[in-house]
């Protein structure tokens, strides 16, 4: 019981950060039809600079996150600018698209910061909590606050302000929201921008939780992929439920099958995915039959 | 055909050669490259010819090297022993991950088998039996009647050989029945399985064949390299795979080879800036991807388009559509009192809302049976329904007096019955005359062990199929457009390829899904003089249709649909004076624009 417990609040905080994955993913393919391959290696960039700016300009661990964000989202924007030409035609083709632009930010990052990789230290140095008889480290508590937080405010931004309905108005349907006058194209901009900051606000989580290097998006990435599909495609609350499933899925194979734990956690979502294709909360876009 | 055979004959002289004019690294590279270049066959075959995202190629690929090196290192098989075993687990491989093909498409599948294939790289990362990150080494060399495949050179001509011969089968693959079936299942999977082709097989033969393409490769990489470990199996190896298959162009398996080994070839001239390398491969691949996804292989027929379009500015006349021959009458009589189609109680609900509410109806053997009604009132999800597309909630459907039970849309096609869509769904990258193939080929997809093992009678099935496609065009006037692709042709035109589609499979009941539809008159009238002509020859027709006037001048008998219920059933006078149907009708610009979603 008390391991099954302390395996649980691990794969939790874990969990959180693969919830952020998925929220980006989901968040850019409800409002443009793109399933974006790249959101791994945005992930990775975003860990990177934030580890960067708070490492060697030794800013705040918070402002070096803002400022992951901001690059990040900049990224997202020109990634959105030069697939534009595809969205919501070719599904394939952007799919390929995107795995071309993580090719491309991989090697940018080995460029700038090496293959080898570096540990990140936690900003939070206090010890242990210790709650009957389960240790929680409090660096896992803050990465499950922010994650909330981040989810609460998308929520909110999305229902409502002008911007955020505008947005889920594309989603539903992009002919009848360019109709009544909503910029599609600055739309899904948006939408492309605040995915990639999401990325970022999860790569900078990530950081001190496991190692930083150009490679840790492949499997990172994949499994935020799989919280999303596992959630339901698409969906918001599918893709917090799905992160935190596939987080302890991970945790407790981790505990049980140790080196193969990969290999379990991807078998047992193939397994899932087969008897459930649309996932928890079924997929929730335009249907694109 | 001469050209080609030219330059096929020369590119084999130069193949040959080449060893002699090259250092020993660079045939190392080229033998890589081969490797890669098969690999890449089978990557084009999945992905660009069946429209099937596989993303676990490499690890098909580590499965091949990976068991070659096991078995031969641990257990003591000869090498060639191993590799025949290595290439059917990789075999068993693609069809294990490609079952998931059969339940989700596209990203989906993309990401189960990105996932599938780190799964295997864990694997060999952590098992024992695979030397961990260590790899396998000292795999021995394979032997060869005496010839001493320790040198790069001589391996290359051993590779050369299983390259080429790979590449012939793709090829022929692709061009033949097999293919023309996985073209038109990438293009249109729902118009495919009504013309016969049996989708979920499709999809397993598309990972088989995958599978074992990269166990093959798997195999001659064991034997080339003679050392195993997880990195060469990586998702990055995978993504330069990929890029390779794009960049050559995936439809184009000659494109997938030129990626390959030019990808390859390119690589290790950068070998000392290969992060610049990887870095020029992505941007290529986003440029490819926006600019020209059909890849190199797609650039000559894209200068070509515009050359043509310069050429028919000055004056070429594109060829015109030629009158319908019409049809053999029929001198069999149809059995009057068994009739050609019944809906018994036929009901379809979608969650809430219901389609369909007990529909019952009979269409007479030799009839030409008219469906109207309101939008909306359940026309095409009856049409659905009786394809075996939709299972019906509750009710029964009768084709010739045989239940229809649960056959899916391939089998009641095999077993005679054809449709058309309400918005055309022509395959769009085959021409006119293969989408007229595809239909006619009536065979089932277990025929296709005769690829492997007799080759020829699909040769001979090939001519034969050929010859009644040349007739079937004559008999429709699409002689003229054989070659184009029906995206180029004039709208009335691609209703008639579609029509001819349909007839291609010789069905006794002939479902037509509003054939009228954006026809102007003339067009119209020479339709409703095909239809005549098709029901003469002995062939039952159920059409939709919203023009009145060519319902009422065409049709034996109609049915009238309204809110998923039939509300009048009889001779067009008599359906045209019922007062529900008038009632029906009267409403129907409010109702259909109040219904409209």
């Amino acid at each position: 019981m008390q391991v099954t417990l302390q395996t649980l609040v691990g794969g939790l905080s874990l969990g959180a950060i693969y919830a952020l994955v998925a929220l980006g993913f989901s968040l850019v393919y409800r409002t443009m039809g793109l399933v974006n391959f790249a959101h791994a290696d945005v992930v990775m960039t975003g860990a990177y600079v934030a580890s960067t700016f708070s490492l060697t300009a030794r800013l705040p661990f918070a402002l070096a996150t803002a400022v992951a964000i901001a690059v990040t989202g900049l990224i997202g924007l020109v990634i959105e600018r030069v697939l534009r030409p595809l969205e919501n035609k070719d599904f394939d083709l952007m799919l390929i698209g995107t795995i071309g632009f993580g090719i491309v930010l991989q090697s940018v990052a080995i460029l700038i910061w090496g293959t080898t990789g570096r540990a990140v230290p936690s900003p939070v140095q206090t010890a242990p909590l210790s709650v009957g008889g389960i240790r929680i480290r409090t660096y896992d508590l803050v990465v499950m606050a922010v994650a909330a937080v981040a989810v609460v405010l998308l929520m909110l931004f999305l229902q409502r302000t002008k911007r955020g309905t505008a947005m889920q108005a594309v989603a539903m349907d992009h002919e009848a929201a360019t109709a009544v006058g909503i910029h599609v194209g600055r739309s899904n901009a948006a939408a492309f921008a605040i995915g990639a900051g999401l990325a970022a606000l999860a790569g900078a989580l990530v950081g001190p939780l496991l190692f930083v290097s150009p490679t840790m998006g492949g499997s990172l990435g994949i499994k935020g992929f799989a919280a999303a599909i596992l959630g339901g495609f698409g969906s918001i609350p599918g893709a917090i439920v799905g992160g935190l499933a596939i987080g302890v899925l991970d945790s407790f194979a981790a505990g049980h099958f140790q080196g193969y734990s990969e290999m379990v956690v991807f078998l047992v979502f193939t397994a899932i995915i087969m008897v459930r294709p649309t996932g928890i909360f079924g997929e929730r876009t335009v249907s694109r039959a | 055909m001469r050209y080609r055979l030219a330059a096929l004959a020369s590119l084999a002289v130069f193949a040959i050669w080449l060893p002699y004019g090259v250092g020993s690294y660079t045939i190392h590279v080229l033998d890589v490259g081969l490797v890669f270049a098969l690999l890449a066959v089978g990557m084009g075959l999945a992905m660009g010819v069946a429209g099937q995202i596989n993303l676990a190629q490499v690890a098909f690929f580590g499965a091949g090297a990976y068991v070659t090196a096991i078995l031969t290192t641990k257990s003591g098989y000869g090498f060639w022993t191993a590799g025949a075993i290595a290439v059917a687990v990789s075999a068993v491989l693609g069809l294990l991950v490609g079952i998931p093909a059969l339940r989700m498409q596209s990203h989906y599948l993309g990401i189960v088998t990105l996932g599938l294939a780190l799964a295997f790289l864990n694997w060999i990362t952590n098992a024992e039996v695979a030397g961990g990150a260590d790899g396998i080494s000292a795999i021995p060399v394979p032997p060869l009647f005496g010839v001493d495949l320790s040198s790069d050179y001589l391996y290359y001509y051993l590779e050369l050989a299983a390259f080429a011969v790979a590449l012939a089968f793709g090829l022929f693959v692709v061009h033949t029945s097999l293919g023309r079936r996985l073209r038109a299942m990438r293009d249109d999977a729902l118009a495919a399985s009504a013309v016969g082709a049996q989708i979920p097989l499709l999809r397993m033969t598309a990972f088989l064949v995958a599978g074992s393409y990269a166990g093959i490769a798997g195999v001659l990489y064991a034997g080339l390299i003679r050392f195993v470990a997880p990195e060469t199996f990586s998702l990055a190896n995978m993504f330069l795979l990929l890029a390779m298959v794009i960049i050559g162009g995936r439809q184009s398996l000659v494109g997938c080879v030129v990626g390959a080994i030019g990808l390859t070839l390119i690589r290790e001239k950068l070998v000392d800036f290969a992060t610049y390398a990887q870095l020029s491969y992505g941007i290529v691949v986003v440029l490819m991807v926006v600019f020209a996804p059909t890849g190199l292989a797609g650039v000559p027929a894209r200068l070509r388009s515009i050359v043509d379009r310069r050429r028919r500015g000055g004056g070429a006349a594109a060829p015109e559509l030629a009158a319908f021959q019409p049809l053999a009458p029929s001198t069999v009589d149809l059995p009057a009192d068994r009739p050609a189609l019944e809906a018994r109680g036929v009901s379809k609900r979608f969650r809430g809302l219901k389609a369909l509410d007990g529909v019952s109806l009979a269409v007479r053997a030799g009839d030409i049976h008219g469906i109207v009604g309101p939008n909306g009132s359940g026309k095409t999800t009856l049409f659905n329904v009786v394809s075996g597309f939709y299972r019906p909630s509750a009710g029964a459907v009768l084709i010739s007096g045989q239940p229809a039970g649960r056959a899916g849309p391939y089998q009641r096609s095999l077993s005679g019955v054809a449709r058309t869509f309400q918005n055309l769904r022509l395959f769009r990258t085959l021409t006119v005359r293969e989408n007229i193939l595809v239909a006619l080929d009536r065979t089932r997809t277990r025929w296709i062990w005769r690829y492997p093992l007799w080759p020829v009678s699909v040769v001979r099935a090939e001519r034969d199929l050929g010859r009644r496609a040349a007739e079937l065009l004559d008999t429709f006037g699409l002689a003229g457009f054989a070659a184009a692709l029906p995206g180029s042709l004039p709208y009335g035109t691609q209703r008639r390829i579609e029509l001819a589609r349909a007839m291609a499979g010789a069905p006794r009941l002939l479902l037509l899904d509003e054939p009228a539809a954006g026809l102007n008159g003339e067009e119209a009238r020479q339709l409703a003089r095909m239809v005549r002509s098709i029901r003469d020859s002995g062939v039952t027709v159920v059409l939709i249709e919203h023009n009145m006037g060519l319902v009422m001048s065409l049709c034996d008998r109609v049915t009238v649909l309204a809110s998923g219920a039939v509300i009048a059933d009889g001779t067009p006078a008599e359906v045209a004076a019922a007062p529900a149907v008038i009632e029906a009708y009267l409403g129907d610009a409010e109702l259909s624009e109040e219904m409209a979603p």
